[in-house]
This record gives structure tokens, C-alpha cells and sequence, in this order.
């Protein structure tokens, strides 16, 4: 059988089939054109401002290298000026994220791009490590996602960078799009499906947190995914063919059953017919736009603002990791069975017309927050919230700990929520989830005190008064 | 207030929880049944869902008439058994219906189901049977437009597969590049003929029969078809994207359930129906996107079902934005345009993967 000729220049061989369309094409077409359709997507969604100062979450994977090298090779290309620099984050994990580190500072020198290290140590006084010889094993993963979360918006407040990249590709977008739809997250499925997530304060011109010109507040950083229609399997050719340098960590979906489940219908989908994954991520921007009272921001969610520069499973900031020290307790498929007991004794208790959340009288069932509709009956909201997906503040019912849908919530919650559920109800409809600030570190939070501080608090209690260390000295 | 419950009367785990009679035949959600508790709570969901079809002061012979397509499948033979049930049970309260059921079949050239219609006659002489082939399909407006292979020239193309209507249908499905987009091309034009008939007819509403589970299906399939933006049709009650307004009465109840209400009802359902083995995946080569649904949610029926009934409440959450106003609506499936598709196609996104020849 003659070689095939490379369908774009019919002139080299082609020795590329494209994961995206099949199309026969040669290694450099491949490059030019892989690199082109990301400037598209750049340009067509105008993700950056000539001049702008730039963070690009690094771990070290994959998509973070070719994120970098694409950047760097478009910024000179097409001299959009834009001033790149790397952004990695140190869990502080021994034998886990040092390799990848490594990865990243060889990055660093070749591209010659600044590199800065931010560590869970220097932001929070706390490495991974550490946490886990204070509280064990159990809910270790639980600090991991709270602390990445802000780790990243921190880290280019400090570097004075007011837009940090990730390398979220269409394959990590479908899943998470199919994962919400399973969960029945609707606000989640329409912040994973733009392009820029970015915090309201962030649209808002502000005054510098410190009153210094130019100085970022990390409240103001926003999000863009120049990769995301970029499938997977290309990248992995792109790293291939232009001989890219990346530490590759296994990808940990353990506790995470919607999106194993989500991850192998996805791969399947794509086996039937490729031109899917892009279908479903085009899907979901559609839906995005059908979600009620969405307005392309985060709706009082913004404390679950996504996590990224880090490969390795991770997406969606509840992910949890099995390099931090454990699965929490929790098998694959126990997220499934959880969501199924939740929705189930939802049901059961609307038919019951037990209470399954503190709510104001029928009335003022307009007034809450989630919806918006679905007025036809009070026993609908409590369900109506619990799908939201919305951080559950308000239910007095305790939820699960550990790795649960938003992060996991710790016990100490309940005794707030109480608290605030009692307050004077002066008002027929219950106070909205406002976007206040963190009182201490000011982080954007729909509490008074934000996740970090919080569980920042706890740790601190209990922390020894002499460190203990192992070995001489 | 918590507590105000009236203290519950002891149960004994090994009758059905509801009548404490009888032994439990199957479980439902974790709650034991017999088989006529069980077949009451079928019953019962979908007579609720049929509330705004409650009896009307009308003369008789004058009711609204509902379609029902019948496909042999457990749910849809169902339905029809449930609804004859509830219609004979109004007839005797109130001798008078508060709708009439025209039931309909297309013929696909699935030998085995051709056959049972005039069984379902005999079963169900009250109502009036109907069976029409899918090569009807193209006597419906727009539809020939949609079979032209060289859009280029405005006639149907009569060489290949002969002039027939069948012959031109088979011509069409040989020509579509994948099993995805041949079910998914049928699915439609099965749907397209329905409503045709259904306006023929002076039919106030269609009634399908899709299970949860199917409902749920289709969201996932529709999703992975880049049809995002027209899944709050796909699922809703009410008003469709073809003028008629499409009901699904079987929402709440899973195909399993449906299947095994199917088994207890006496003389068995089973003659009637004929159900399709959902093939394992062994080979993705010729498994349709839809057939990949179908055994991702039989397997997710078995141990999460409220997970299945969450995906069609998600779903039914979506706002449909209004029909009014809009200019242009995808020629297949009917969607709104607008900013569905290129410039100046007929076709929205979803469907150009379907029938790409007429993208152009």
C-alpha cells in the first residue's frame, strides 16, 4: 500500500494519524497546525491583552509543558508582548511533586521563562508533610484542594499577575461536563465550560489590596484554558514530536467515581467517533448558557474556583490525590453510592414532608437563592439546592466528610450554619450567599471566614510547640 | 417540626412495606413490594403525570385525542396497558374519558415487531390502531429536501436504490458514513413522521413512552452529539420544538421497572413486546453513541437508580429559550439556528455530523 501524502502540504509522507479527525498528515503540518488552532482559539475568545503579565500554572505534566512551549512560541510568532512566566506549585509531598518540580525548572532554563515556586509552606506555614503527621491520613486530601485552590490565585498576586493560564484540555472539559451531568452540577458545568473563569471582583476596577499601583490583589486573578479544545491525544504527539521535556505522574481518579465514570465514557466516545470530545465540550458551552441565573460568572460559588497548574488528576478543585497520603477511606464508586443515598433520602423525606432544609416559609421560596424556579412546591427546593451543587452552608443536614462533591466539608461547619440560620428573619427571603471577603486573609469567600483560615485555625491549635524533628540535630 | 410523624406501626421486613400482606415480590428503592403494590405504584406515577388530561365536561366523541407511537418495547406497551387501564377505570366512574388514544406503529423493517400489532388489536379494541412505514416519512414536508445527495441540484436523486420511497430511505441510510448517524438519522425522521401524523389526526399531544432511564440516555447521547443546546426539549414536558407538545407519562420509573410491572401483569405483556438485548461492549466498532448510553445507564440503573432520575431532573432545569422570534430552525432537528451553526447552514452543529453532505 503507498504511503499516504500528508493531506495539508501533499508533499512530505504523512506518519500522523490525527486523533482529532483522522487526517493523514506529516509532523511539521501537524506542529504548525496544532499551534494554529490554539492562537485561534486565543484570538477568537480574546483571552489576552497586548503587554499583559502572564502566569502559567506549572506542574511539570504534559499539558503545562506544551502550554508553555505553545505560549512562548505564539507570544514571538505573532509578538502579541506578553510577559510569561512560570508558576508552580510545592504541595511539600517528599517523592511526589520533587520530580516534577525538577521538570519544571528544566523548562524554565529552556525557554528561558521566570520560574516561580510557590509552597504550601510559605503561604500557609503548612507543607503537606506536615499536615499529615498533625491529623493522620483521613481528610489530609480535604487540606490538599482547599489550600491548591488559593495556592494558585496567591501565588500571581505575589508575582503582581493578574491572569494565570492552565492547561485544561478538551479531554479534562468532557469529562467534567458528562461528570456534572451525572452529578446534576449545573453551576459547576457551566464555570468548567468557559474559557475564562474569572472572579467578579476581578471585572471590577479595585484599588490595590495594598494601596501600591500596579500590586494584584489575589482576589482579582482570573483564569483562562488556552488548550481547551485541544484533545489529549494531540498534546501527547505535540510533547512527542517536538521532543518536549515532562514528568509524567499517573493520573489518581481514585475516590473519584463520577469522574472515572465520566473518563471511561469519554474514551469510548471517542473510539466511536472522534469529533465527539469536542461535540460534548461544545455541548456544555451551550448549556451553560441555558443554566438559570447564569451570567459566565461564578454565582456565590467562587470558593470553589478551579485549581490547576498540576496535571495529575486534577480539573476540578475537589479532586482528590492519591500522591497526598491516601484515598481518604473512601473505594471507587463510594462518591456513586453516596449521591445515590443523599438522593434517595432526599426523595424520601420530601414524601414524608420531613424537613430536609431549614427553609422560610412557602412564600419566600423565590427568594432563595439556587434556582429560581420550580416554585410549584417547597418540598422541590431542598432537592433543588442539594443539586445545585452550591456549597451546602446552609443545610443543617451534616454533610459527608471528607473528599465529598465540593471539597469536603469538616463537622465544625455545622455549628455555624446554625448560627446563621437563626438570624433574625425579619426579611421574607433568606439572605442571599453574598461574595464578602475572608474577615483574616481576605480571600473571596461566601463566609465570614474562609475554607483556609479555617482549617488553617484548627491545625495551628494543635500544632506543637517544638517542632519534631526526625534525625539528628 | 420534627416529630410531629404519628409513630410508625412496626414493619415486618419480610412482607411488602405497604399492604404488610403478601410477600414482597421485588424492591423498589430499597422498599420490599408485592406485585400489586407494585404494580399500583407503577400505575399510580404515570396516572399522575397524566392529571392535565383529567376528564372534561364534553360531550362523548368529542375528547381530545392522544397519540401514542408504539414501538413493542417494554415501556411503551406499558404505557399503553397502563392508560387503557385508567381510561376503562373513568369510563365506569364517570362513563365518560378524559382523552382518546390513537395508537400508532412505524414499521422499520424489524420483522418481529410487524407482526404483533393485530395481537395489541385484539387486546385493546378500544382504541384506534394505526401503522404506517417509515418510508411514509417522506411524503412529510421538508423531508425530500433533506435526501438530496448534490445539493447542488434540486431534484431527488431516483438512480441509486430505485424510485420508491423505501428504496430512496435505504439509499439514504447506505449513504451515511456511520451506525451513529444512521440510528440517529431514524430516531429523527421517526420522530418527524409521529408529528406528522399526529397533525394529520388532529392529535392534541403525542405520548411517549421513555423510561427515566431512556430520558436519561438520550441527555448523555444528545450531549455527546454536540446537541447541548436543544436538550431542554429532549426532556421536557410540554411545548416541542414541532408544534405538537410532547408528554413522557414513564419519567419516573426506571426500565427496570418497567420491565419487571411488564412480567407481573396478568395475561403477560410479554407476547406483546419484543426487547432488544443490550449487546455488551465488546467491540466499539459498530456500537452506536446511543447504544454506549444505553449500557452505561443499565449498569448505573442497577445500583444508583436516583442518579438516573437526578440526570433527567438536572436536565429538565435547563431553560428552553423561547421559539418566538426565531428566524431559522435547524432542518432536521428542528433547534433554533442561532449560533447553533456556521453561517447559512440548514443544519445545526449536531445534526452536520449526521448529514454531512448537506453542510455545505
Amino acid at each position: 500500500m503507498p504511503p499516504h501524502v500528508c493531506q495539508i502540504c501533499n508533499t512530505a509522507r504523512a506518519q500522523i494519524l490525527r486523533p482529532k479527525n483522522h487526517a493523514r498528515i506529516c509532523a511539521p503540518c501537524f506542529i504548525a497546525i496544532f499551534e494554529r488552532e490554539v492562537a485561534e482559539t486565543i484570538t477568537a475568545n480574546h483571552l489576552f491583552q497586548p503587554g499583559e503579565r502572564v502566569a502559567i500554572g506549572a506542574s511539570g505534566g504534559k499539558d503545562s509543558t506544551v502550554l508553555a512551549s505553545v505560549l512562548k512560541t505564539l507570544n514571538e510568532r505573532h509578538a502579541w508582548g506578553l510577559d510569561l512566566v512560570l508558576l508552580s506549585i510545592d504541595e511539600g509531598i517528599t517523592g511526589y511533586r520533587d520530580h516534577s518540580l525538577e521538570a519544571v525548572k528544566r523548562n524554565s532554563a529552556e525557554y528561558e521563562l521566570p520560574l516561580k515556586i510557590v509552597s504550601y509552606e510559605e503561604l500557609y506555614g503548612w507543607s503537606m508533610d506536615q499536615v499529615v503527621a498533625q491529623i493522620g491520613k483521613k481528610g489530609n486530601c480535604t487540606y490538599c484542594g482547599v489550600f491548591r485552590r488559593q495556592a494558585l490565585d496567591r501565588g500571581a498576586a505575589m508575582l503582581g499577575v493578574g491572569h494565570v493560564v492552565t492547561g485544561h484540555n478538551a479531554d479534562d472539559v468532557a469529562e467534567t461536563v458528562l461528570m456534572n451531568l451525572l452529578r446534576g452540577d449545573l453551576p459547576r458545568l457551566s464555570r468548567a465550560t468557559s474559557i475564562v473563569t474569572s472572579t467578579p471582583s476581578a471585572s471590577r476596577p479595585k484599588p490595590a489590596a495594598d494601596g501600591l499601583p500596579g500590586a494584584v490583589s489575589f482576589t482579582d486573578v482570573k483564569r483562562s484554558k488556552p488548550l481547551m479544545y485541544a484533545y489529549e491525544k494531540e498534546i501527547v504527539m505535540y510533547a512527542h514530536h517536538k521532543k518536549l521535556d515532562y514528568f509524567s505522574t499517573e493520573c489518581m481518579y481514585s475516590p473519584e467515581a463520577f469522574r472515572g465514570s465520566a473518563r471511561t465514557l469519554i474514551k469510548n466516545l471517542e473510539r466511536i467517533r472522534p469529533e465527539s470530545i469536542l461535540d460534548v465540550v461544545r455541548s456544555g458551552v451551550d448549556m451553560a448558557k441555558l443554566v438559570p441565573d447564569a451570567d459566565g460568572n461564578c454565582k456565590g460559588a467562587c470558593r470553589n474556583k478551579k485549581t490547576s497548574g498540576n496535571d495529575v488528576g486534577e480539573v476540578v478543585e475537589e479532586e482528590a490525590e492519591g500522591g497526598c497520603g491516601g484515598t481518604d477511606g473512601q473505594e471507587a464508586g463510594g462518591e456513586m453510592a453516596e449521591m445515590e443515598q443523599k438522593l434517595f433520602q432526599d426523595a424520601q423525606a420530601e414524601e414524608n414532608g420531613a424537613e430536609t432544609e431549614i427553609t422560610m416559609p412557602a412564600k419566600a421560596v423565590d427568594g432563595q437563592r439556587h434556582d429560581g424556579h420550580d416554585v410549584s412546591s417547597t418540598a422541590a427546593a431542598p432537592t433543588a439546592n442539594e443539586i445545585n451543587g452550591q456549597n451546602h452552608d446552609r443545610h443543617t443536614r451534616p454533610l459527608p466528610p471528607g473528599p465529598a462533591l465540593d471539597g469536603g466539608t469538616i463537622p465544625i461547619r455545622t455549628k455555624q450554619e446554625k448560627k446563621s440560620s437563626r438570624k433574625p428573619t425579619k426579611d421574607a427571603p433568606p439572605p442571599r450567599q453574598k461574595l464578602g471577603q475572608c474577615d483574616r486573609c481576605g480571600y473571596l469567600s461566601s463566609q465570614a471566614v474562609c475554607k483556609a483560615c479555617m482549617l488553617l485555625e484548627g491545625l495551628n491549635k494543635a500544632r506543637p510547640r517544638t517542632g519534631i524533628e526526625v534525625g539528628g540535630g | 417540626m420534627p416529630g410531629r410523624r404519628a409513630p410508625a406501626a412496626p414493619v415486618d421486613h419480610s412482607l411488602c412495606r405497604r399492604c404488610q400482606l403478601s410477600e414482597p415480590a421485588i424492591t423498589v428503592r430499597t422498599e420490599p413490594l408485592c406485585a400489586a403494590c407494585f404494580s399500583r405504584y407503577v400505575s399510580t406515577k404515570v396516572v399522575k403525570r397524566m392529571e392535565s388530561f383529567r376528564v372534561r365536561h364534553l360531550e362523548p366523541g368529542d375528547e381530545r385525542v392522544l397519540l401514542l407511537p408504539l414501538s413493542f418495547g417494554p415501556c411503551s406497551t406499558a404505557l399503553l396497558h397502563v392508560l387503557s387501564h385508567q381510561l376503562k377505570g373513568q369510563a365506569e366512574k364517570t362513563s365518560r374519558t378524559g382523552y382518546k388514544l390513537h395508537v400508532l406503529h412505524v414499521e422499520c423493517g424489524n420483522a418481529a415487531t410487524d407482526s404483533l400489532l393485530s395481537k395489541v388489536r385484539e387486546r385493546y379494541p378500544e382504541h384506534v390502531f394505526s401503522s404506517c412505514s417509515l418510508s411514509d416519512v417522506l411524503a412529510v414536508d421538508g423531508v425530500p429536501e433533506l435526501f438530496q445527495q448534490d445539493p447542488s441540484s434540486g431534484q431527488l436523486e431516483q438512480e441509486q436504490g430505485g424510485s420508491s420511497p423505501q428504496g430512496s430511505l435505504d439509499s439514504m441510510f447506505a449513504s451515511l458514513n456511520s451506525p451513529t448517524a444512521r440510528d440517529d438519522l431514524k430516531q429523527i425522521l421517526i420522530q418527524k413522521l409521529v408529528v406528522a401524523f399526529a397533525k394529520q389526526n388532529n392529535c392534541e399531544a403525542v405520548l411517549w413512552g421513555d423510561s427515566a432511564t431512556r430520558l436519561a440516555e438520550r441527555t448523555l447521547a444528545e450531549t455527546a452529539k454536540g446537541r447541548g443546546a436543544s436538550l431542554p426539549w429532549v426532556v421536557a414536558d410540554g411545548d416541542m420544538l414541532y408544534g405538537v407538545p410532547f408528554y413522557y407519562p414513564m419519567r419516573d420509573l426506571l426500565r427496570k421497572e418497567i420491565t419487571a410491572f411488564a412480567s407481573y401483569v396478568e395475561p403477560a405483556l410479554e407476547d406483546i413486546i419484543v426487547s432488544e438485548a443490550v449487546k455488551p461492549a465488546v467491540s466499539t466498532k459498530n456500537t452506536t453513541i446511543d447504544d454506549l448510553m444505553k449500557q452505561y445507564f443499565e449498569s448505573v440503573e442497577q445500583e444508583y437508580p436516583s442518579i438516573v432520575a437526578n440526570v433527567v431532573k438536572t436536565t429538565s432545569k435547563l431553560q428552553a429559550t423561547s421559539l418566538q422570534g426565531v428566524e431559522t430552525q435547524c432542518e432536521l432537528c428542528n433547534v433554533p439556528l442561532d449560533g447553533q451553526a456556521p453561517e447559512r447552514s440548514r443544519l445545526c452543529y449536531g445534526c452536520i455530523r449526521t448529514l454531512p453532505h448537506l453542510s455545505s
